[in-house]
């Protein structure tokens, strides 16, 4: 399976897999999707041996502590203990058996992933003092989705360890959980509360699921045929060749890079979505209209949503409300006020958050750049923020204004795109170039435009299409939910509509010679 | 309760504690002001809020707040 988005999977193997499901009994549904998570890992570059020892992994810990809180639940009872002891050496335990899961975890998630980047830089290091000796290159194929999987399972023994949830005693459950189909490549990153008990529990595929599902996957369909890979072409020989590039010419790229990783993501997440709700699996959303946001911090909390809520939950809060944190924070609040106090020691967990959202993303400089960057884009706005609000009031600036919120949401989108930028560069080198070429030679060259790889028709479509993705957009951040108006017309005038996207899709799609189609994005994190 | 409405006002004050349901979901209060209000909660009502407990179920209004300090004291 290349991508979810390939003729194969969406006409062939979906329904062909609905069709099974809705055939076998609700009590053995459960296998069905259980199988097919395995067959994709299986298909998948080995992952599959790295899956039976991860699931494994966090089944046995998270049982073991269980029973660890079991036994002291009991020996609490007995009223002739110390009881203080007791906990303590039931925490202890606790924390061993959560800290080799964890370990184990990451060790799998760094051998795949950084031991690349972490061999070169050694080596480089040995090289800088003189030193003649060499790390072997040792390049280990990853398996597919790796990084979204690893959140989710150290969630789960996460969550177990905090009583947040209990450890489950069903193997299958927690497999099912760690392996549906459809998320492997790009998540969401999902909490073991969100679909574990849906996926086991099994549902006859009704008409509602089917038809909604199947046009939630028709609408990232369209993201991908429409935008991204029309739109690649173009990103493609703006970063590979931007010496040669007006500086309007670059930001275009940039701009157009974003669009194209939103409707890229956003477009998978639809059909990861789409298919979870064909069989009654409400699977987290990733994306909540991140360009209308105020901020780039806003904007986080809209883009990639799972990602940013782990990060929240497991790295942030933690860090932040850390004893000689919270301590930092009380007496600076003294000093520094309610503001400013805690803004030193969020910043502290920031750094942390963002330095491991960069290497998350991938083991290269230009992704720590980019976790370097929105860290100081964030701390920055938060710092500037009661400046701002003095300098508001003393104008008479409504910041609820419509004028006021458009400005704001253009700001916020040209750091993004330059965050964008930065993730998408080929190097730092290339960044800086890029960057420089932006500032000095900042002239508009029409010509130019039309030698990238795309012509004046794709622009033309990408314009429509954007102008309808916008206009989608701001429906669904006014609460107007289209899909439900849609499926409340007469069933004629609902078939027309369906029949004519999909005409466009097919009539005004990227195919065929010029056009290579994108492999998802995300999936190479 | 009071105390707790008078904190989160002396935090926060351009938001009604009495009707607002969606503290966190509505970004009313940010992470910055969680981190505050967790530090003064914990001085003003002698109680340790744990990290999983910030979550936006406990945080979405003044009652939840409320209710998760209640908690916390019978623990």
């Amino acid at each position: 399976m290349s991508s979810y988005y390939s003729g194969i999977y969406l006409f062939v193997l979906l329904p062909l897999i609905a069709l099974i499901y809705n055939l076998i009994p609700k009590k053995r549904q459960w296998f069905l999707l259980l199988a097919n998570g395995f067959v994709y890992y299986l298909l998948g570059k080995l992952g599959i041996i790295y899956l039976i020892i991860s699931i494994l992994s966090v089944y046995f810990c998270a049982l073991f502590i269980k029973k660890i809180d079991d036994k002291k639940e009991l020996t609490l009872k007995n009223k002739d203990v110390d009881k203080k002891l007791i906990k303590k050496k039931s925490k202890t335990k606790k924390k061993l058996i959560l800290t080799l899961c964890i370990l184990l975890n990451l060790a799998f998630l760094i051998a795949f992933k950084y031991l690349g980047f972490f061999t070169t830089n050694i080596n480089a290091l040995l090289g800088l003092f003189n030193v003649d000796y060499q790390f072997e290159f040792v390049k280990l194929l990853a398996p597919i989705g790796i990084s979204f999987y690893t959140l989710s399972a150290l969630s789960y023994i996460i969550d177990v360890y905090n009583g947040k949830i209990e450890a489950e005693k069903s193997f299958v459950k927690v497999a099912l959980f760690l392996s549906f189909f459809p998320q492997i490549m790009e998540g969401p990153i999902t909490r073991f509360s969100d679909t574990a008990k849906e996926l086991y529990a099994g549902a006859k595929i009704c008409y509602h699921n089917l038809a909604f599902g199947y046009q939630r996957i028709l609408y990232g369909y369209f993201k991908k045929k429409m935008i991204v890979d029309r739109l690649n072409p173009m990103v493609t020989t703006v970063f590979n060749d931007y010496s040669n590039l007006n500086g309007f010419t670059i930001f275009l790229g940039a701009v157009f890079y974003t669009f194209m990783l939103y409707m890229d993501f956003s477009g998978t997440m639809d059909i990861v979505v789409g298919t979870g709700q064909i069989f009654g699996i409400n699977v987290p959303e990733n994306f909540r209209q991140p360009f209308f946001s105020k901020n780039v911090s806003e904007f986080w909390t809209r883009w990639h949503i799972t990602l940013g809520t782990w990060f929240k939950d497991y790295i942030y809060y933690p860090v932040s409300l850390s004893k000689p944190l919270k301590k930092l924070t009380k007496s600076l609040r003294k000093v520094l006020g309610n503001h400013y106090g805690p803004l030193v020691t969020g910043s502290v967990a920031l750094m942390a958050v963002w330095f491991l959202n960069g290497l998350w993303h991938g083991a290269g400089y230009t992704f720590l750049l980019f976790g370097l960057f929105h860290f100081i884009m964030i701390v920055g706005g938060n710092f500037l923020e009661p400046l701002i609000i003095f300098i508001c009031k003393k104008l008479h600036i409504n910041r609820q204004n419509i004028v006021y919120r458009i400005l704001q949401s253009v700001k916020m989108s040209l750091f993004v795109f330059y965050g964008e930028m930065i993730f998408r560069a080929n190097s730092v080198t290339d960044l800086v170039g890029m960057t420089k070429g932006i500032f000095t030679r900042f002239t508009f060259n029409g010509t130019e435009l039309l030698n990238l790889g795309i012509d004046i028709y794709d622009y033309i479509i990408i314009f429509i299409v954007f102008i309808f993705i916008f206009i989608m957009s701001l429906l669904k951040e006014k609460n107007i939910d289209v899909r439900e108006k849609l499926a409340n017309m007469k069933t004629w005038q609902r078939w027309l509509i369906l029949y004519i996207f999909i005409l466009i899709i097919l009539i005004f799609g990227a195919y065929g010679p010029g056009y290579e189609p994108l492999d998802p994005i995300y999936a190479d994190f | 309760m009071d105390k707790l409405i008078e904190i989160l006002e002396g935090l926060q004050p351009e938001v009604d504690y009495e009707k607002v349901d969606n503290l966190i979901d509505g970004r009313y209060l940010d992470s910055l002001t969680i981190l505050s209000l967790v530090s003064e909660i914990e001085d003003e009502f002698d109680v340790e809020i744990p990290t999983v407990e910030i979550i936006p179920e406990n945080f979405n209004s003044a009652k939840k707040i409320w209710s998760l300090i209640e908690k916390l004291q019978e623990d």
